[in-house]
Protein backbone atom coordinates (compact mmCIF):
# COMPACT_ATOMS: atom_id res chain seq x y z
CA UNK A 1 0.00 0.00 0.00
CA UNK A 2 2.79 2.34 1.00
CA UNK A 3 4.63 1.52 -2.21
CA UNK A 4 1.53 2.27 -4.25
CA UNK A 5 1.36 5.72 -2.65
CA UNK A 6 5.03 6.26 -3.42
CA UNK A 7 4.53 5.47 -7.10
CA UNK A 8 1.44 7.65 -7.21
CA UNK A 9 3.36 10.50 -5.59
CA UNK A 10 6.21 10.24 -8.09
CA UNK A 11 3.66 10.10 -10.88
CA UNK A 12 1.99 13.26 -9.57
CA UNK A 13 5.34 15.01 -9.23
CA UNK A 14 6.23 14.17 -12.83
CA UNK A 15 2.91 15.44 -14.16
CA UNK A 16 3.09 18.67 -12.22
CA UNK A 17 6.74 19.39 -12.95
CA UNK A 18 6.20 18.90 -16.68
CA UNK A 19 3.16 21.16 -16.36
CA UNK A 20 5.27 23.81 -14.67
CA UNK A 21 7.88 23.59 -17.41
CA UNK A 22 5.13 24.03 -20.00
CA UNK A 23 3.75 27.08 -18.24
CA UNK A 24 7.13 28.76 -17.85
CA UNK A 25 7.94 28.03 -21.48
CA UNK A 26 4.62 29.47 -22.53
CA UNK A 27 5.36 32.57 -20.54
CA UNK A 28 8.72 32.78 -22.16
CA UNK A 29 7.74 31.94 -25.73
CA UNK A 30 3.97 31.95 -25.87
CA UNK A 31 3.97 28.67 -27.71
CA UNK A 32 4.60 28.19 -31.40
CA UNK A 33 3.85 30.62 -34.19
CA UNK A 34 0.35 32.02 -34.55
CA UNK A 35 -0.90 31.93 -38.13
CA UNK A 36 -3.75 34.13 -39.31
CA UNK A 37 -5.62 32.96 -42.39
CA UNK A 38 -8.25 35.68 -42.46
CA UNK A 39 -8.71 38.03 -44.20
CA UNK A 40 -5.65 37.00 -46.21
CA UNK A 41 -3.84 33.66 -46.13
CA UNK A 42 -1.42 33.61 -44.37
CA UNK A 43 0.21 35.90 -41.83
CA UNK A 44 2.64 34.65 -39.22
CA UNK A 45 3.13 35.99 -35.71
CA UNK A 46 5.90 34.69 -33.49
CA UNK A 47 5.65 35.25 -29.75
CA UNK A 48 9.31 34.47 -29.25
CA UNK A 49 10.37 37.33 -31.53
CA UNK A 50 8.12 39.79 -29.72
CA UNK A 51 8.45 38.83 -26.05
CA UNK A 52 11.37 39.98 -23.96
CA UNK A 53 13.14 43.31 -24.23
CA UNK A 54 10.35 45.76 -23.53
CA UNK A 55 7.31 43.60 -24.10
CA UNK A 56 5.48 41.20 -21.83
CA UNK A 57 2.08 39.49 -22.03
CA UNK A 58 0.25 42.53 -20.73
CA UNK A 59 1.59 44.76 -23.50
CA UNK A 60 -0.82 43.18 -25.97
CA UNK A 61 -3.22 40.99 -23.94
CA UNK A 62 -6.05 41.56 -23.51
CA UNK A 63 -5.94 45.18 -24.66
CA UNK A 64 -4.94 44.75 -28.30
CA UNK A 65 -5.67 41.08 -28.83
CA UNK A 66 -7.88 38.61 -27.01
CA UNK A 67 -5.88 35.82 -25.41
CA UNK A 68 -7.72 33.14 -27.35
CA UNK A 69 -5.95 32.49 -30.63
CA UNK A 70 -8.06 33.16 -33.70
CA UNK A 71 -10.59 35.40 -31.98
CA UNK A 72 -9.27 38.60 -33.55
CA UNK A 73 -9.62 37.11 -37.05
CA UNK A 74 -13.38 37.16 -36.69
CA UNK A 75 -13.42 40.93 -36.30
CA UNK A 76 -14.27 42.90 -39.39
CA UNK A 77 -11.74 45.67 -38.86
CA UNK A 78 -8.79 43.26 -38.64
CA UNK A 79 -7.37 44.64 -41.88
CA UNK A 80 -4.29 46.44 -43.12
CA UNK A 81 -6.33 49.64 -43.39
CA UNK A 82 -6.98 49.70 -39.64
CA UNK A 83 -3.35 48.75 -38.92
CA UNK A 84 -2.39 51.89 -40.79
CA UNK A 85 -4.65 53.84 -38.45
CA UNK A 86 -2.82 52.39 -35.44
CA UNK A 87 -5.06 49.49 -34.49
CA UNK A 88 -3.89 45.97 -33.61
CA UNK A 89 -0.38 45.39 -35.04
CA UNK A 90 -0.23 49.02 -36.10
CA UNK A 91 -0.09 50.09 -32.45
CA UNK A 92 3.65 49.37 -32.45
CA UNK A 93 4.35 48.83 -36.15
CA UNK A 94 3.99 52.51 -36.96
CA UNK A 95 7.45 53.28 -38.28
CA UNK A 96 8.83 54.62 -34.99
CA UNK A 97 8.43 51.87 -32.38
CA UNK A 98 8.83 49.12 -34.97
CA UNK A 99 8.87 48.99 -38.77
CA UNK A 100 5.72 50.39 -40.33
CA UNK A 101 2.97 48.04 -41.49
CA UNK A 102 3.10 49.51 -44.98
CA UNK A 103 6.65 48.26 -45.49
CA UNK A 104 8.31 44.85 -45.40
CA UNK A 105 5.16 42.97 -46.40
CA UNK A 106 6.82 39.56 -46.61
CA UNK A 107 8.24 39.73 -43.09
CA UNK A 108 4.82 38.66 -41.82
CA UNK A 109 2.95 37.53 -44.94
CA UNK A 110 4.21 34.01 -45.52
CA UNK A 111 1.63 33.21 -48.18
CA UNK A 112 -0.29 30.08 -49.02
CA UNK A 113 2.83 28.07 -49.83
CA UNK A 114 4.51 29.24 -46.64
CA UNK A 115 1.48 28.18 -44.61
CA UNK A 116 1.50 24.74 -46.21
CA UNK A 117 5.19 24.34 -45.45
CA UNK A 118 4.63 25.38 -41.86
CA UNK A 119 1.80 22.89 -41.42
CA UNK A 120 3.88 20.10 -42.86
CA UNK A 121 7.15 20.64 -41.09
CA UNK A 122 6.50 22.52 -37.89
CA UNK A 123 3.00 21.76 -36.75
CA UNK A 124 3.12 18.21 -38.05
CA UNK A 125 -0.41 18.22 -39.39
CA UNK B 1 27.09 75.59 -76.06
CA UNK B 2 25.04 78.71 -76.25
CA UNK B 3 22.12 76.87 -77.75
CA UNK B 4 22.43 74.17 -75.11
CA UNK B 5 22.15 76.76 -72.43
CA UNK B 6 19.13 78.37 -73.96
CA UNK B 7 17.58 74.96 -74.39
CA UNK B 8 18.10 74.20 -70.79
CA UNK B 9 16.62 77.54 -69.78
CA UNK B 10 13.61 76.89 -71.94
CA UNK B 11 13.13 73.49 -70.41
CA UNK B 12 13.49 74.82 -66.93
CA UNK B 13 10.95 77.51 -67.66
CA UNK B 14 8.07 75.19 -68.37
CA UNK B 15 8.84 71.76 -67.03
CA UNK B 16 5.15 71.18 -66.63
CA UNK B 17 4.64 71.23 -70.38
CA UNK B 18 7.66 69.11 -71.31
CA UNK B 19 6.59 65.61 -72.11
CA UNK B 20 8.18 62.60 -70.49
CA UNK B 21 9.88 61.59 -73.71
CA UNK B 22 11.54 64.95 -74.05
CA UNK B 23 12.72 64.88 -70.47
CA UNK B 24 14.03 61.41 -70.92
CA UNK B 25 15.82 62.29 -74.14
CA UNK B 26 17.27 65.38 -72.53
CA UNK B 27 18.51 63.43 -69.54
CA UNK B 28 19.89 60.82 -71.92
CA UNK B 29 18.27 58.02 -70.07
CA UNK B 30 16.27 56.00 -72.48
CA UNK B 31 14.06 53.41 -70.91
CA UNK B 32 16.51 51.41 -68.94
CA UNK B 33 15.47 47.84 -68.92
CA UNK B 34 17.69 45.70 -66.86
CA UNK B 35 17.29 42.06 -66.85
CA UNK B 36 16.10 39.21 -64.80
CA UNK B 37 18.24 36.25 -65.60
CA UNK B 38 17.45 32.61 -65.69
CA UNK B 39 18.90 30.61 -62.88
CA UNK B 40 18.35 26.94 -63.49
CA UNK B 41 14.76 26.17 -64.30
CA UNK B 42 13.40 28.99 -62.15
CA UNK B 43 13.46 32.64 -62.99
CA UNK B 44 15.63 34.54 -60.61
CA UNK B 45 15.98 38.24 -60.04
CA UNK B 46 19.49 39.23 -60.97
CA UNK B 47 19.73 42.64 -62.59
CA UNK B 48 21.91 42.92 -65.67
CA UNK B 49 23.90 46.13 -65.70
CA UNK B 50 23.64 48.22 -68.80
CA UNK B 51 21.20 46.08 -70.72
CA UNK B 52 20.07 48.15 -73.64
CA UNK B 53 16.44 48.88 -74.27
CA UNK B 54 17.04 49.06 -78.02
CA UNK B 55 17.98 45.41 -78.04
CA UNK B 56 15.75 43.90 -75.44
CA UNK B 57 12.82 46.00 -74.41
CA UNK B 58 9.38 46.00 -75.83
CA UNK B 59 8.95 49.57 -74.77
CA UNK B 60 11.46 51.61 -76.66
CA UNK B 61 9.79 54.97 -76.28
CA UNK B 62 7.03 55.47 -78.79
CA UNK B 63 7.04 52.04 -80.33
CA UNK B 64 3.83 50.55 -79.11
CA UNK B 65 2.62 48.98 -82.29
CA UNK B 66 -0.75 47.70 -81.17
CA UNK B 67 -3.89 49.58 -80.36
CA UNK B 68 -4.72 49.01 -77.59
CA UNK B 69 -1.30 47.77 -76.51
CA UNK B 70 -2.09 45.84 -73.37
CA UNK B 71 0.63 45.55 -70.75
CA UNK B 72 0.98 44.65 -67.12
CA UNK B 73 3.11 46.16 -64.41
CA UNK B 74 3.97 44.07 -61.36
CA UNK B 75 5.34 45.52 -58.14
CA UNK B 76 7.51 42.61 -57.10
CA UNK B 77 7.89 43.66 -53.47
CA UNK B 78 4.15 43.88 -52.93
CA UNK B 79 3.20 40.27 -53.64
CA UNK B 80 2.33 38.34 -50.48
CA UNK B 81 1.49 34.98 -52.09
CA UNK B 82 -2.14 35.05 -50.96
CA UNK B 83 -2.95 33.34 -54.28
CA UNK B 84 -6.19 35.26 -54.75
CA UNK B 85 -5.11 36.00 -58.33
CA UNK B 86 -4.79 32.27 -58.97
CA UNK B 87 -8.23 31.60 -57.51
CA UNK B 88 -9.82 34.40 -59.51
CA UNK B 89 -8.13 33.20 -62.68
CA UNK B 90 -9.29 29.63 -62.14
CA UNK B 91 -12.88 30.77 -61.69
CA UNK B 92 -12.88 33.21 -64.60
CA UNK B 93 -11.13 31.05 -67.16
CA UNK B 94 -12.17 27.53 -66.05
CA UNK B 95 -8.61 26.53 -65.29
CA UNK B 96 -8.44 22.94 -64.00
CA UNK B 97 -6.77 22.17 -60.68
CA UNK B 98 -3.68 20.71 -62.35
CA UNK B 99 -3.27 23.73 -64.65
CA UNK B 100 -2.36 27.35 -64.18
CA UNK B 101 -2.37 30.57 -66.09
CA UNK B 102 -0.57 32.54 -63.43
CA UNK B 103 1.93 31.18 -60.93
CA UNK B 104 3.72 32.68 -57.97
CA UNK B 105 7.37 31.89 -57.60
CA UNK B 106 8.96 32.12 -54.19
CA UNK B 107 12.47 32.00 -52.93
CA UNK B 108 14.40 32.69 -49.78
CA UNK B 109 15.71 36.18 -49.37
CA UNK B 110 19.41 36.78 -49.01
CA UNK B 111 21.27 38.76 -46.37
CA UNK B 112 19.83 39.60 -42.95
CA UNK B 113 16.37 38.47 -43.88
CA UNK B 114 17.58 34.96 -44.74
CA UNK B 115 18.08 34.11 -41.09
CA UNK B 116 14.46 34.93 -40.37
CA UNK B 117 13.23 32.55 -43.07
CA UNK B 118 11.72 35.43 -45.00
CA UNK B 119 10.74 34.75 -48.58
CA UNK B 120 9.99 36.94 -51.55
CA UNK B 121 7.35 36.27 -54.16
CA UNK B 122 7.08 36.88 -57.85
CA UNK B 123 3.88 36.45 -59.85
CA UNK B 124 4.57 35.12 -63.33
CA UNK B 125 2.07 34.96 -66.15
CA UNK B 126 2.22 35.00 -69.94
CA UNK B 127 4.31 38.00 -70.95
CA UNK B 128 2.41 38.50 -74.22
CA UNK B 129 5.76 38.94 -75.94
CA UNK B 130 6.16 41.14 -78.97
CA UNK B 131 8.35 38.41 -80.47
CA UNK B 132 6.67 35.33 -79.04
CA UNK B 133 8.82 32.19 -79.29
CA UNK B 134 5.72 30.02 -78.80
CA UNK B 135 4.09 31.43 -81.92
CA UNK B 136 7.22 30.81 -83.93
CA UNK B 137 7.38 27.12 -83.11
CA UNK B 138 3.70 26.25 -83.46
CA UNK B 139 3.36 23.90 -86.47
CA UNK B 140 -0.37 24.46 -86.95
CA UNK B 141 -0.60 28.17 -86.18
CA UNK B 142 -2.93 27.35 -83.31
CA UNK B 143 -1.29 30.04 -81.23
CA UNK B 144 -1.00 33.48 -82.74
CA UNK B 145 -0.37 37.08 -81.85
CA UNK B 146 -3.52 39.11 -82.32
CA UNK B 147 -2.94 41.73 -85.00
CA UNK B 148 -5.04 44.34 -83.27
CA UNK B 149 -4.20 44.18 -79.57
CA UNK B 150 -1.06 42.06 -79.52
CA UNK B 151 -2.35 39.43 -77.13
CA UNK B 152 -0.92 35.95 -77.76
CA UNK B 153 -4.00 33.79 -78.13
CA UNK B 154 -4.91 30.16 -78.69
CA UNK B 155 -7.20 28.63 -81.28
CA UNK B 156 -8.00 25.39 -79.48
CA UNK B 157 -9.48 23.63 -82.53
CA UNK B 158 -6.17 23.86 -84.39
CA UNK B 159 -3.97 22.69 -81.52
CA UNK B 160 -2.61 19.17 -81.98
CA UNK B 161 -1.08 18.99 -78.52
CA UNK B 162 2.54 18.67 -79.58
CA UNK B 163 3.56 20.92 -76.67
CA UNK B 164 6.30 22.60 -78.70
CA UNK B 165 5.06 25.98 -77.46
CA UNK B 166 5.37 24.84 -73.85
CA UNK B 167 9.00 24.03 -74.48
CA UNK B 168 9.62 27.26 -76.33
CA UNK B 169 8.07 29.57 -73.74
CA UNK B 170 10.80 31.20 -71.66
CA UNK B 171 8.35 31.89 -68.82
CA UNK B 172 6.76 28.47 -68.45
CA UNK B 173 3.38 30.13 -68.85
CA UNK B 174 1.56 27.35 -70.71
CA UNK B 175 -0.03 24.08 -69.65
CA UNK B 176 -1.78 21.25 -71.45
CA UNK B 177 -5.50 21.11 -70.78
CA UNK B 178 -6.67 17.49 -70.87
CA UNK B 179 -10.35 18.40 -71.16
CA UNK B 180 -10.04 20.57 -74.27
CA UNK B 181 -7.04 18.53 -75.48
CA UNK B 182 -5.13 21.67 -76.25
CA UNK B 183 -2.57 23.94 -74.67
CA UNK B 184 -4.03 26.74 -72.58
CA UNK B 185 -2.50 30.05 -71.56
CA UNK B 186 -3.25 33.50 -70.19
CA UNK B 187 -4.92 35.86 -72.67
CA UNK B 188 -5.19 38.85 -70.29
CA UNK B 189 -8.79 37.68 -69.76
CA UNK B 190 -9.55 38.87 -73.29
CA UNK B 191 -12.30 36.37 -74.01
CA UNK B 192 -13.90 36.37 -70.59
CA UNK B 193 -13.62 39.99 -69.53
CA UNK B 194 -12.09 42.50 -71.93
CA UNK B 195 -14.50 41.70 -74.77
CA UNK B 196 -17.44 42.28 -72.45
CA UNK B 197 -16.28 45.75 -71.57
CA UNK B 198 -14.29 45.10 -68.40
CA UNK B 199 -11.10 47.13 -68.16
CA UNK B 200 -9.14 44.92 -65.76
CA UNK B 201 -8.13 41.28 -65.78
CA UNK B 202 -9.47 38.98 -63.07
CA UNK B 203 -6.11 38.71 -61.29
CA UNK B 204 -5.68 42.48 -61.12
CA UNK B 205 -9.13 42.92 -59.64
CA UNK B 206 -8.52 40.17 -57.09
CA UNK B 207 -5.15 41.41 -55.81
CA UNK B 208 -5.55 42.85 -52.30
CA UNK B 209 -2.07 44.39 -52.27
CA UNK B 210 -2.29 46.24 -55.62
CA UNK B 211 0.75 44.32 -56.77
CA UNK B 212 -0.60 43.98 -60.30
CA UNK B 213 -1.42 46.85 -62.60
CA UNK B 214 -3.02 46.46 -66.01
CA UNK B 215 -3.41 49.02 -68.76
CA UNK B 216 -3.05 50.21 -72.31
CA UNK B 217 0.37 51.49 -73.33
CA UNK B 218 -0.76 52.99 -76.63
CA UNK B 219 -2.63 55.65 -74.71
CA UNK B 220 -0.03 58.12 -73.48
CA UNK B 221 -2.39 59.52 -70.87
CA UNK B 222 -3.01 56.16 -69.22
CA UNK B 223 -1.71 55.49 -65.73
CA UNK B 224 0.42 52.53 -66.71
CA UNK B 225 2.14 54.58 -69.41
CA UNK B 226 3.11 57.23 -66.91
CA UNK B 227 4.20 54.68 -64.31
CA UNK B 228 6.47 53.01 -66.86
CA UNK B 229 7.93 56.18 -68.29
CA UNK B 230 9.02 57.94 -65.16
CA UNK B 231 12.56 59.20 -65.70
CA UNK B 232 15.24 57.30 -63.80
CA UNK B 233 12.81 54.45 -63.29
CA UNK B 234 14.45 51.06 -63.37
CA UNK B 235 12.19 48.53 -65.00
CA UNK B 236 12.80 44.84 -65.00
CA UNK B 237 11.64 42.21 -67.43
CA UNK B 238 11.93 38.49 -67.09
CA UNK B 239 14.60 36.75 -69.14
CA UNK B 240 15.60 39.60 -71.46
CA UNK B 241 18.24 37.39 -73.05
CA UNK B 242 15.51 35.35 -74.72
CA UNK B 243 14.90 38.48 -76.81
CA UNK B 244 11.16 38.00 -76.76
CA UNK B 245 10.31 41.62 -75.86
CA UNK B 246 7.80 40.96 -73.10
CA UNK B 247 4.88 43.20 -72.19
CA UNK B 248 4.86 42.35 -68.50
CA UNK B 249 7.12 44.64 -66.55
CA UNK B 250 8.41 44.41 -63.01
CA UNK B 251 9.11 47.28 -60.68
Amino acid sequence: MNRLFEIFFIFLLLVFSSGIVCITEAQEYGGGPIVFIKPVRAVIFEHRLHLGKKLNCMSCHPGLFAKKAGEVEEKEDFTMASFNRGKYCGKCHDGTTAFSVNTKCVWCHIGVQGHKRLEEFELGK
Amino acid sequence: MKSMKSDRGKLKGDTGKVSLEERRRFLGLGLKITGVLAGGSLLSLVPVEGAKSELLGASVVGTYTYEPHYAMLIYKDRCIDCERCIEACEQTNNVPSYGYRITILGRKKTGVEASKMIREFLPVLCNQCNRPPCVRVCPTKATFKDKKNGIVMMKESLCVGCKACMTACPYNARYYNRETESVDKCDFCFRRRLTSGEINTACVDACPADALFFGDLSDQKSEIYNLLHKPEQEILVLRPESNSMPNVFYL
